[in-house]
């Protein structure tokens, strides 16, 4: 028989011939918790509680083992009857249907031995039984069993092992008892020492046939996967490597290094709360408080939790990590818990908000009246009793311990065993509502937030959303991993190499750069058909797969000249500085000529000034070398000494004037130096020696843009992006520029890509 | 080059400097007219951060913190993160949304934080 059967009390658990269903692990609970024999008396007078039975009798059901379980407590007792009518009718006010057919639901899952006063009950009704007899089915054994089991703390006489029928336990229900058991024995023997108790759980369990060893402490079976990704999705992170185990098996395995016995026991106990159902009442008693509140004006409350509950549902799917850290998934996920409220279109915390105090926050969310778990119940009741079942544990997780028990008990734990506690903890504090939402709820007060910006949001969080398939790509392409193209018509070309350099010659640098990956992929060890890949990159406009295809052909050739000034080029692009300048004195190193004013070794810091002094030494070796003073004005643009980059590319253009990538370099540096006019005539010619040239045509948008010329800027991205749909960078400063010249209404066709709209709407 | 360790918001902020002594950069101060001071860390965000004060008031940048009282607005970045959202490749909200960036002071003024208000870096 299944756990969830057992502690649900599902068909499966009814025992043949009677009407009612068994519940032993309930009934253990509520022996434990009614023990008394007063209460036993008063139990008996119950009538039956049945799914149509009046509300008020099943609250008073309920209400009576809280008050036994806590002896002397019965002089705090609230008056059940009118406080129960009272709090049953709040209930009803908020909402008729829902709330009252889940709290049917919720009775009938957890005490359903009230149910049947024909059937037979597993309460102890006298102390003398003692020895039940262990026959029958084996749930009715296993109830019994456990029953003896807390009788057993009422006299000091220690509990036996007996020897049981068979009852066919899986591991689960075998954990889930021995964890139970373990915990209430703790409370059951709370005046007796650690020995006794390890004892007395051993009896037990050693009847059970349950091993109380190490492997108990492993992640817990995903029995419950809705409920826990529930709590997941609720505590705004994702179950991460252990999957469907959860905080459970994560709080666990912060345990397990301390290879204390006790240590599985206590977190067990935070989990399905020591006293079982008894704190129930004092939830419903919390509740009570703010039942009035939960009338009229919180009804929208509640509406607006119930949307923000979806939406950090929703949120919560994304897998990436990050976001899942992110302050407003946290932010939305607390809105969702009702520790945040908004009020007449202004963020509140809840009332009594401490930020950094976490207890205080649950506090709150108790006090505020609707927990998660309790929605959790309302939605589910009518299609899983077991989640309920679930939810409401978890609310007693909680409650159990009381927000302040809870808390204290968590500060004494974490005193104890620091670090990993401390995580946890920081999960739990990373809820806090601290700087940002602060911030927010000032602003929001001030009235400066305007109505424009939910629509923002909104916005904001759909491009996150489209952003995330090309974001994959790219994380991978900014590691240096080279990333080929789907369906390449050249791959099965019999020269792809010489198919590429023709391509490439003509200018078709996508093409090209299809031909070369075809060259790539049947000759991996082609440095040449990576290099030319990486300069067809280059002059398309895309660094990072420039500097993946480079990489591959250093790999191949580690001392070939231009891919290791193309490295350094690429990476000053990318603003790289320690790689840029790591490349550049490789040049050095390798040149025949220079490689001797090199030191032999590379050393394992390299300073800019001491690598360009050696460029500067070798332009004084050989001053009619263009490509020393290429490299010279590289470096100078690392240093953004601009001037003098200008001056050494404007020398070596002197030496190489048809070198349409030195125009473009010059191009370039004018234009980070904001000589953006001069710049446009450096482009300019670079595009007469080589009209295809889409990194030239991309830097003429961006000196048009810079210059505040955006419908220019416009004309020129977008022929970059006409010759290379996949040229990233060009169709974000398309955006900026498209939103700047006030052509928002162009802004669809940039971000679905669509080139023929834009081409018609901005021909050059 | 006087840190060794070299942010590349520090060629952004350079060119920044230089875009504000253009036209362009003067349409800036009048269209926005706020003083932003943004922290740039290199690796973990609130770790060895260095200052930039973006006054769009004067048309000025400036290494350091703001002295002439307190910043409209403050971010902190990462090195990466800035980089991205400057060159429009992450949209301010969104890196908000994935806390890689943190706003302090008035929200209105954040919301006047965009990717236009820094030139573009060319390529070489």
């Amino acid at each position: 028989m299944a756990m969830r059967e057992l502690v649900s009390g599902g068909a499966a658990c009814a025992v043949p011939g009677t009407s009612s269903s068994s519940n032993p692990l309930g009934a253990l609970a509520n022996a434990l918790i009614g023990s008394s024999s007063k209460t036993q008396e008063r139990l008996r007078e119950i009538p039956t509680a049945t799914a149509t039975t009046s509300d008020g009798n099943l609250y008073a059901g309920v209400e009576e083992p809280f008050t036994a379980a806590l002896p002397g407590s019965e002089q705090h007792t609230l008056h059940p009857n009118a406080q129960g009518s009272e709090f049953l009718q709040g209930f009803r006010a908020v909402d008729q249907s829902m709330f009252s057919d889940a709290w049917d639901d919720i009775q009938r899952a957890q005490i359903p031995h009230y149910q049947g006063a024909t059937g037979p009950t597993y309460f102890p009704l006298e102390k003398p039984h003692l020895q039940q007899d262990f026959e029958g089915p084996p749930q009715r054994v296993l109830s019994n069993f456990l029953h003896s089991f807390l009788h057993s703390s009422q006299g000091s006489a220690p509990f036996r092992p007996t020897s049981l029928p068979v009852l066919g336990l899986s591991e689960g229900d075998k954990q889930c008892i021995r964890d139970r058991s373990s915990i209430m024995a703790r409370h059951l023997f709370a005046d007796k020492s650690e020995d006794f108790i390890h004892a007395q759980v051993n009896a037990l369990l050693s009847s059970l046939d349950i091993d109380n060893d190490i492997r108990a402490r492993g992640p817990f079976p995903g029995r419950f996967p809705e409920l826990e990704e529930y709590w997941n999705e609720s505590q705004g992170m994702k179950p991460g490597p252990l999957g469907a185990d959860g905080w459970v098996s994560e709080f666990t395995q912060h345990q397990v290094p301390r290879d204390d016995p006790s240590m599985w026991v206590q977190s067990f106990e935070r989990q399905h709360g020591a006293n079982g159902w008894a704190f129930e009442f004092e939830h419903e008693q919390s509740q009570l408080a703010s039942i009035d509140q939960m009338r009229g004006s919180n009804i929208s409350k509640l509406a607006a939790m119930e949307q923000t509950r979806m939406l950090a549902h929703t949120l919560a799917q994304n897998n990436d990590p990050k976001f899942q850290n992110s302050k407003f998934l946290q932010f939305v996920s607390k809105m969702s818990r009702g520790e945040l409220t908004i009020e007449d279109n202004q963020f509140k915390p809840a009332a009594f908000s401490a930020p950094g105090d976490w207890a205080t926050e649950y506090e709150q969310q108790y006090s505020g009246g609707q927990s998660w778990a309790g929605q959790f119940a309302n939605e589910q009741a009518k299609q899983c009793p077991v989640c309920i079942y679930w939810s409401l544990n978890f609310s007693y997780i909680q409650l159990s311990h009381g927000p302040h028990g809870w808390a204290n008990e968590f500060a004494a734990e974490r005193e104890q065993h620091g670090l990993a506690e401390d995580e946890w903890v920081n999960e739990f504090s990373k809820l806090n509502v601290n700087d940002w939402s602060e911030e927010f709820e000032r602003q929001v007060a001030d009235g400066t937030f305007g109505d424009a910006s939910a629509d923002n949001w909104a916005n904001a969080y759909d491009e996150y959303l489209n952003e995330q398939a090309a974001l994959k790509q790219k994380s991978e392409t900014s590691r240096g991993v080279y990333v080929f193209s789907d369906l390449n018509p050249y791959v099965g070309h019999p020269n792809p190499l010489k198919e590429g350099q023709e391509l490439f010659r003509r200018g078709l640098l996508s093409e090209a750069v299809l031909a070369l990956e075809a060259e790539v992929l049947k000759n991996p060890e082609n440095a040449e058909g990576w290099r030319l890949l990486g300069v067809a990159h280059a002059e398309n406009d895309d660094d990072q797969q420039a500097i993946a295809a480079m990489m591959r052909a250093q790999e191949v050739d580690p001392t070939n000249l231009e891919v290791l000034l193309a490295l350094g080029v690429s990476h000053t692009n990318e603003l790289e500085q320690a790689a840029a300048l790591k490349y550049l004195y490789s040049w050095l190193r390798h040149h025949p000529k220079y490689g001797a004013i090199a030191s032999p070794d590379q050393p394992e810091n390299l300073y800019y000034a001491d690598v360009a002094r050696l460029f500067n030494d070798a332009a004084k070796l050989s001053p009619d070398d263009a490509d020393v003073h290429i490299v010279l004005g590289v470096l100078y643009n690392l240093s953004r000494e601009y001037d003098r980059a200008i001056e050494s590319f404007q020398t070596a253009l002197k030496l190489k004037p048809r070198d349409y990538s030195l125009w473009n370099k010059l191009g370039a540096t004018q234009a980070n130096s904001v000589q953006s006019a001069d710049a446009i005539l450096a482009y300019q010619q670079a595009l007469d020696l080589k009209p295809n040239y889409v990194r030239a045509w991309a830097n003429m948008g961006i000196s048009y843009a810079n210059q505040g010329m955006y419908e220019d800027s416009i004309r020129y991205y977008v022929r970059a992006l006409a010759m290379n749909p996949k040229a990233d960078n060009a169709w974000q400063y398309l955006r900026i520029s498209l939103s700047c010249a006030s052509r928002n209404d162009m802004l669809e066709a940039c971000d679905s890509r669509n080139l023929d709209i834009l081409q018609k709407e901005f021909p050059l | 080059m006087a840190n060794s360790t070299q942010l590349k918001s520090d060629a952004l902020m350079e060119q920044m400097k230089l875009h504000m002594s253009t036209d362009a950069g003067k349409q800036l101060t009048k269209k926005i007219g706020l003083v932003y001071q943004i922290n740039i860390a290199p690796k973990k965000l609130g770790f060895n951060e260095k200052s930039f004060v973006v006054d769009l008031k004067k048309g000025e940048v400036k290494e350091g913190k703001y002295e002439d009282g307190k910043p409209d607005a403050t971010f902190s970045f990462k090195d990466d993160d800035f980089i991205k959202v400057a060159t429009g490749k992450m949209n301010p909200q969104i890196a908000f949304m994935r806390g890689a960036m943190k706003i302090k002071g008035s929200i209105s003024a954040a919301q006047k934080f965009t990717p236009d208000i820094f030139p573009k870096p060319s390529k070489m």
